[in-house]
C-alpha cells in the first residue's frame, strides 16, 4: 500500500506542475480569441484563484506522499 | 439511590449537549441564511445598486459576488480560526454571528444608487466582504464547540445537526423570499419588499445572540487554557509544521475540494439547470428544489450518526463516487424529461397573442405563444422586441440591439414533477452523504490547541474556492460544447466535467490516504 501511495504521490506532484503551463496556455489562446470582459474575468479569476491553489496543494501533498509522509497512517 | 443519581446525571448532560448543538446551529443556520439572501435576490439587488451602464458598479458587482466566497471566506477562516485557538470558541462564534447580523441588517437600510450614487455600491460592496469574512469564522467554530462537547463516539451524530444548517439556511432564504414576494406583489418586491428578508435577520441574530450570551465555553478548551498549553501561534502551527500541513492538505484534496463541488451540484447546479438548460418555470424550479432539501435534510443525521459505526471515510468516498457514476445519467434523464422535443404537442390548443404597445419613442411588440403537451406539460414562450418607432431610427440602430428578448417557460405535468423532485432528491443524499460526516471528521484529525485554525481553512477553501466555482465553471464548459453562437450546446451536460473531475480526483487521494479510523478517536 504504502509503495502505490508513493507512486500516486509522484502523480500528483506532475499533476501539479503540469496545470500551470496549461492553464496558462488555454488562458491565453482563450482571450485572443475573443478578448471580452467576460472572458477577462473568468481566466483572471481562474489564474489568480484556482490554479495557485491547485497547483500548491497537488505538489506538496504529492512530495509528502512520494517521501512516505502518509504511510503510516492507518486503515488506508 | 445510586442507579437514580447517575440517571439524573445522564439526562442533565444530555440536557446540556442538546442545548449546545441547538445554539451552535441556530447560529450557523442564520448565518448561512443571510449569505444565501443576497445570492438569491443578486438580481434585484444588481438593478438596485449596480446599473449596468456604470462599468465600475458592474465591476463591482462581479467582485462583491465572487470575492465574498473566493477570497473572504477563507482568510476569514485564517482570521477567526486564529482568534477561537488564542482565545476560545465561544466569543469568536458570537463576533462572527454579530459581524454577519450587522452587515446583512445594513445591507437591507442602504439606500439605492438611485439616491446617492456610487457611495451605494461601494457600501454594498464593503458588507458583503463582511459577509463573507464572518461566515469563513462560523462554521469551524461552531463545529469544533460542538465536537468538543460531544462523547467520542457520538460525534459524528452530534456534529451533523451543524451540517443540515448550511441546506436550511438555503430552504430557509428560498421561503422567506418566496412568502415575502407572495405577501407585497411581485412589483413592490423588487422595489422595496426584498429589504424584508434582510432586516428580518437583525431578529433571528438577536435571538441567536442571547441564546449564545447563556452558553460556557468549549470544556476542552478550558481546560487547555488551565494547563496553559494554548498555541501562542496558530497560524504558523498550522501550516509551517509538516505533521500538521500533510492533514490539512489530505483534508482540502481528500474530502472538503470533492465535497464542495458534490454540495454545489445537488443544490445550486441542480436548481440552474432546471432553470437554464431545462427552462422549467421560475416557482416550479424552486419548489421541486425546497422539496428535495427537506426531504433530504434528515439524512444529514442518519449518515452523520452512521459515521459514528461505520467511520466517516467510507460514507464520504461512497457518496462521491456514487455521485460521480450517477450525475450524467440523472442530468441526462432531467434534460429529456424537459426537452419539448420528446413531447407531443396538442396543436389546437396553441394560443397566439400579440401586443403592441407604444413607450414615448419606443415600440414594444409582446408576442406570446402558449403550447400544450399531451403528457400534461405546457410551455409559454414571451419574446419582447424593442425598437423605436421612427423607422429611420430603427434602421440606424446594429442588428444586436434590436434582437428580441426570448423567455422561455416549461411548467412540467405533475407525474414529471414528481420525477424531477425525486432526481433532486437523489442528489441531496449524496450531498448528505458526502458533508454529514465531514465535521467530524475535520475535528478529529486536528489537535484541540489549533483546531479552529485548521479545519476552517480547508473548509472554505473546499466549500468556497472548488465548490463555489461550479456555477461559473460549469456554465463555461456548456458555452464551450456550442458550435457556433446562438446554437443549442453540443453536450448541455458538458458542465459536470468540472464536479466529476474534481470529485473523481478527491475520491483517489481520500480512499487511498485517508484513515477510516477516526471515528472512535479523542478529541483531545
Amino acid at each position: 500500500m504504502s509503495a502505490i501511495k508513493r507512486i500516486f504521490g509522484l502523480l500528483w506532484a506532475l499533476m501539479g506542475v503540469g496545470i500551470v503551463p496549461l492553464v496558462i496556455k488555454q488562458a491565453m489562446k482563450e482571450i485572443a480569441a475573443k478578448p471580452s470582459e467576460e472572458n477577462w474575468i473568468f481566466w483572471s479569476i481562474v489564474i489568480v484563484v484556482l490554479m495557485p491553489i491547485i497547483a500548491f496543494s497537488l505538489i506538496t501533498f504529492g512530495v509528502f506522499a512520494l517521501k512516505g509522509e502518509y504511510d503510516t497512517l492507518e486503515d488506508s | 439511590m445510586a442507579q437514580n443519581v447517575r440517571d439524573v446525571s445522564t439526562n442533565e448532560q444530555v440536557t446540556s449537549t442538546r442545548r449546545v448543538i441547538a445554539a451552535s446551529s441556530v447560529g450557523t443556520l442564520i448565518e448561512w441564511y443571510d449569505f444565501y439572501i443576497f445570492g438569491t435576490l443578486a438580481k434585484i439587488i444588481s438593478e438596485q445598486f449596480f446599473p449596468k451602464d456604470n462599468p465600475t458598479a458592474a465591476l463591482l458587482a462581479t467582485l462583491a459576488t465572487f470575492a465574498a466566497g473566493f477570497v473572504v471566506r477563507p482568510f476569514g477562516a485564517l482570521f477567526f480560526g486564529r482568534l477561537g485557538d488564542l482565545i476560545g470558541r465561544k466569543y469568536t462564534f458570537l463576533v462572527t454571528l454579530v459581524i454577519m447580523g450587522g452587515s446583512t441588517f445594513a445591507i437591507g437600510l442602504v439606500p439605492g444608487y438611485k439616491t446617492i450614487g456610487f457611495v451605494a455600491p461601494a457600501i454594498v460592496f464593503l458588507l458583503r466582504l463582511l459577509q463573507g469574512l464572518a461566515l469563513g469564522g462560523e462554521y469551524g467554530g461552531a463545529a469544533t464547540y460542538v465536537a468538543e462537547h460531544s462523547p467520542a463516539g457520538k460525534r459524528g451524530f452530534w456534529t451533523s445537526f451543524i451540517q443540515t444548517t448550511a441546506t436550511l439556511g438555503l430552504f430557509l432564504a428560498l421561503g422567506v423570499i418566496l412568502i415575502v414576494r407572495q405577501a407585497v406583489g411581485v412589483e413592490t418586491f423588487g422595489d422595496w419588499g426584498w429589504r424584508i428578508p434582510f432586516i428580518l435577520s437583525s431578529l433571528l441574530v438577536a435571538v441567536s445572540v442571547f441564546i449564545r450570551l447563556r452558553m460556557s465555553e468549549s470544556p476542552l478548551f478550558v481546560k487547555m487554557k488551565k494547563e496553559g498549553k494554548t498555541s501562542a501561534n496558530p497560524l504558523a502551527e498550522s501550516f509551517k509544521q509538516k505533521g500538521n500541513l500533510k492533514m490539512v492538505l489530505i483534508a482540502l484534496l481528500g474530502a472538503t475540494a470533492g465535497q464542495g463541488v458534490v454540495w454545489y451540484t445537488g443544490q445550486f447546479y441542480a436548481l440552474s439547470f432546471l432553470q437554464n438548460a431545462c427552462n422549467v418555470e421560475f416557482v416550479q424550479s424552486n419548489f421541486i428544489i425546497s422539496i428535495a432539501l427537506l426531504i433530504g435534510t434528515p439524512f444529514f443525521i442518519v449518515f452523520g450518526s452512521l459515521s459514528d459505526k461505520i467511520g466517516r471515510k467510507y460514507i464520504m468516498m461512497a457518496g462521491m463516487l456514487i455521485a460521480i457514476i450517477a450525475y450524467r445519467p440523472i442530468y441526462s434523464i432531467m434534460y429529456n424529461d424537459a426537452n419539448l422535443k420528446n413531447k407531443v404537442e396538442i396543436v389546437e390548443k396553441k394560443v397566439v397573442t400579440v401586443k403592441n404597445a407604444v413607450k414615448g419613442a419606443d415600440s414594444l411588440i409582446t408576442t406570446i405563444t402558449t403550447k400544450a403537451f399531451t403528457d400534461g406539460t405546457t410551455y409559454k414562450e414571451t419574446v419582447k422586441a424593442k425598437f423605436p418607432v421612427d423607422p429611420a431610427l430603427k434602421a440606424a440602430l446594429p442588428k444586436e440591439k434590436l434582437k428580441p428578448e426570448t423567455k422561455k417557460e416549461v411548467t412540467l405535468s405533475q407525474d414529471l414533477y414528481y420525477k424531477m423532485i425525486g432526481l433532486v432528491l437523489i442528489q441531496v443524499i449524496f450531498v448528505t452523504m458526502v458533508y454529514g460526516p465531514i465535521a467530524a471528521f475535520l475535528v478529529e484529525i486536528f489537535p484541540t490547541r489549533i483546531r479552529y485554525t485548521s479545519m476552517s481553512l480547508p473548509y472554505h477553501i473546499g466549500n468556497g474556492v472548488f465548490g463555489g466555482l461550479v456555477p461559473l465553471i460549469s456554465t463555461r464548459l456548456v458555452e464551450a460544447s456550442r458550435p457556433g453562437p446562438g446554437l443549442p450546446p453540443a453536450d448541455p451536460l458538458a458542465g459536470l466535467w468540472y464536479p466529476i473531475l474534481i470529485a473523481g480526483v478527491s475520491f483517489v487521494i481520500g480512499s487511498l490516504y485517508i484513515s477510516n479510523k477516526t471515528n472512535n478517536m479523542d478529541v483531545e
